[in-house]
């Protein structure tokens, strides 16, 4: 009886399969008041609509991993829309795409590089590095789009982002390739075994004579260039590019990590449990429309965000003091 | 004791306080030669009005990060205080009770945040981040974008008012900041707060009631949230639940750069007050100097990081002997 109430436990602490539970959960309800839920064409939506944090997501989770944390994400978003848009829109520098989006990328990946010098090298803590880009991005956004929005991003492009190769837009094979190397560095990779030991103990590592360094700009850099990649994907979508892209959206993020069940203290996490939280984080806004609560409902949304953290949070400390593990 | 001069130099305790009060002598005397109108008294209590809610709110902050913890939330509980006020009074008309009831829920949403962290013992940057979300949720979704207004000229007088040539707010943050400070240095809790955020289990094993201790830090942090939504309300005369939107990262800026560490255990109310005059001045002039408005912005995320970073580079050499020894 004892190993069947410990194996009980064992698998409601399992993230991953909560999670599903309550995806699941949430599905069988709205699908019970309006079938339309289930078609085709919303399931497609919902993931084309995840694909652009489960990207990003992937980047901070690495950084949580070790120790650090990220709350940046947004603000670079929308600087690297602007810097893209100014290069390849027509009416402003014209670059070709071709041009144009190997530099974002690469300064998504340089902009992380800074961060994750500041934080390895300069040994400021990661929070106070990425709070004052948080706010300082943002500055440089608007100052660089001058109070005007850009429009007039090259039509292959947003054709690209909105119909896409085969059927599913350019989001989903860019998050479908983000996922499978992220999975492979973590599984399959020295690297990844190391990015969890710097979580676990950064002493340790050094005893070990393993660089934590090179470990952190990694990730911070890794991070930049997927921040660059999802604001290449997902920013052409929209009709005209605004200095107000991405905001909050770094809070998404964390928030999609953390529910995932990555220990904010490093060391500890899964990313299937990550890609689950970002499901069910998008899954919110379609399903409180789908339950037709109107528009009074839909400013409900952030809060049943918060609610959903707390509710993570809560259950792993709960459950994990009922099973009585050294916390 | 035949110390040396550099050994001196090493022990003089208020090397980051006379550094900022360098910088900000210099500042203010660029200033001054640059835009003689900005050193006058009158130019400058103009430019102190929307100064005390963030004075108001890093007291707790203080408090908190000396700790070694967190509050995201301020902002969104500003929010939350906001509605509550704005509600009551469409419903009492009586400012009394809508102040009650304002200063009751920052209270009750600190209460939320310090069980959260003190008995549940979740990681407060977890927590707060939760709280973040849920609290503007609520905010957004109770009130539904409306906003309160028309309080009465008598109200609007405590924000706008001056008294013997001084803004009222400021007697309130005076006699606020006296006391968190007198109480920070002077009493065994406050000195506790230290310990806790030096070496939480050592406190523990000391006798030192650690979860108390940090309930009421972030029930406080709740009720000051509640006092700087009165002085906020009473100032545009609107309440609305956007009230106090990123008013966290300006409050931990001013914290940060005021010289408390992060991580817990060191600084001190004067270090915080200086760290929001500097932070207010620089803002004051770089907008009014140059007319553009991001650079604001910009200035303060890196002076966030910068602040933080030449520190490190200073105590570079004690820190790390202080980590192997611990260790």
């Amino acid at each position: 009886m004892k190993g069947f109430r410990n194996s009980f436990a064992t698998t409601l602490q399992n993230r991953e399969f909560g999670l599903v539970l309550l995806i699941g959960a949430i599905t069988f309800v709205v699908a019970w008041f309006d079938a339309g839920f289930l078609a085709v064409g919303n399931l497609r939506d919902i993931i084309v609509r995840s694909a652009p944090t489960a990207i990003v997501a992937c980047g901070v989770m690495l950084v949580v991993v070790t120790g650090e944390i990220d709350i940046s994400v947004g603000s670079l978003m929308a600087l690297l829309a602007a810097v893209m848009g100014l290069m390849i829109s027509t009416g402003e520098w014209n670059l070709s795409m071709w041009i144009g989006i190997p530099l974002t990328l690469l300064a998504g990946t340089l902009i992380g590089l800074c961060t994750g010098t500041l934080v390895a090298i300069g040994r400021v803590p990661s929070i106070i590095v990425t709070l004052g880009l948080l706010t300082a991005l943002r500055g440089i956004t608007t100052l660089l789009m001058g109070g005007e929005n850009i429009d007039g991003l090259p039509r292959e492009l947003s054709s690209l982002c909105k119909q896409g190769i085969l059927g599913m837009p350019l989001a989903i094979w860019a998050a479908a390739v983000v996922i499978a190397v992220t999975a492979t560095i973590i599984r399959q990779t020295p690297v990844g075994l190391r990015l969890f030991a710097v979580g676990s103990s950064a002493y340790s590592v050094k005893m070990s004579g393993l660089s934590e360094t090179r470990l952190k700009l990694f990730v911070f850099a890794y991070t930049g260039f997927l921040t660059a990649l999802a604001t290449i994907v997902d920013v052409p979508r929209l009709p005209k590019i605004e200095s107000g892209i991405g905001s909050e959206f770094e809070l998404l993020v964390v928030t999609c990590v953390v529910v995932g069940g990555v220990s904010i203290s490093g060391g500890r996490g899964r990313l299937a449990g990550v890609l689950l939280a970002v499901v069910l984080m998008t899954m919110i806004r379609p399903v409180l429309t789908f339950l037709d609560v109107g528009e009074a409902g839909e400013k409900w949304t952030k809060a049943i965000q918060g609610l959903f953290i707390m509710l993570a949070v809560i259950s792993d400390s709960v459950l994990s003091r009922h099973s009585g593990r050294e916390r | 004791m035949n110390l040396s001069f550099v050994d001196r130099l090493r022990q003089f305790r208020w090397w980051h306080e006379a550094v900022l009060v360098v910088l900000l002598l210099g500042l203010l005397a660029f200033s001054g030669a640059v835009m003689p109108n900005f050193l006058t008294l009158r130019g400058q209590l103009l430019l102190s009005r929307h100064v005390w809610e963030f004075a108001i709110l890093s007291l707790g902050m203080t408090l908190i990060i000396i700790s070694g913890g967190i509050d995201l939330s301020v902002g969104s509980a500003m929010g939350l205080c906001a509605v509550m006020f704005g509600i009551c009074y469409v419903n009492s008309g009586s400012l009394l009770l809508s102040c009650i009831a304002c200063i009751a829920t920052g209270v009750a949403g600190g209460m939320l945040n310090g069980i959260l962290v003190a008995k549940i013992k979740v990681h407060p940057l977890i927590v707060t981040l939760a709280t973040y979300a849920a609290f503007r949720g609520i905010a957004e979704g109770i009130s539904q974008g409306e906003s309160y207004s028309k309080f009465g000229d008598a109200f609007s007088q405590f924000a706008r008012g001056m008294w013997f040539g001084v803004p009222i707010p400021a007697y309130v943050f005076a006699v606020l900041a006296t006391g968190f400070a007198v109480f920070l240095a002077k009493t065994p809790t406050g000195r506790f707060i230290y310990a806790i955020g030096h070496n939480e289990r050592a406190a523990r094993f000391s006798g030192v009631s650690v979860g108390g201790i940090k309930f009421w830090l972030y029930a406080t942090s709740g009720l000051l949230a509640g006092l700087a939504t009165i002085v906020y309300i009473s100032r545009f005369d609107t309440a609305k639940a956007d009230a106090g939107k990123g008013f966290e990262l300006e409050v931990i800026t001013a914290v940060v750069v005021g010289g408390t560490s992060i991580f817990g255990g060191r600084g001190h109310i004067v270090g915080t007050v200086l760290g929001l005059v500097l932070i207010h001045e620089t803002r004051s002039f770089v907008s009014r100097y140059w007319r553009i408005d991001e650079l604001k912005a910009i200035v303060i995320g890196f002076l966030l990081i910068v602040s933080v970073l030449a520190y490190r580079a200073v105590t570079r050499k004690r820190t790390q002997s202080v980590i192997v020894l611990n260790d």
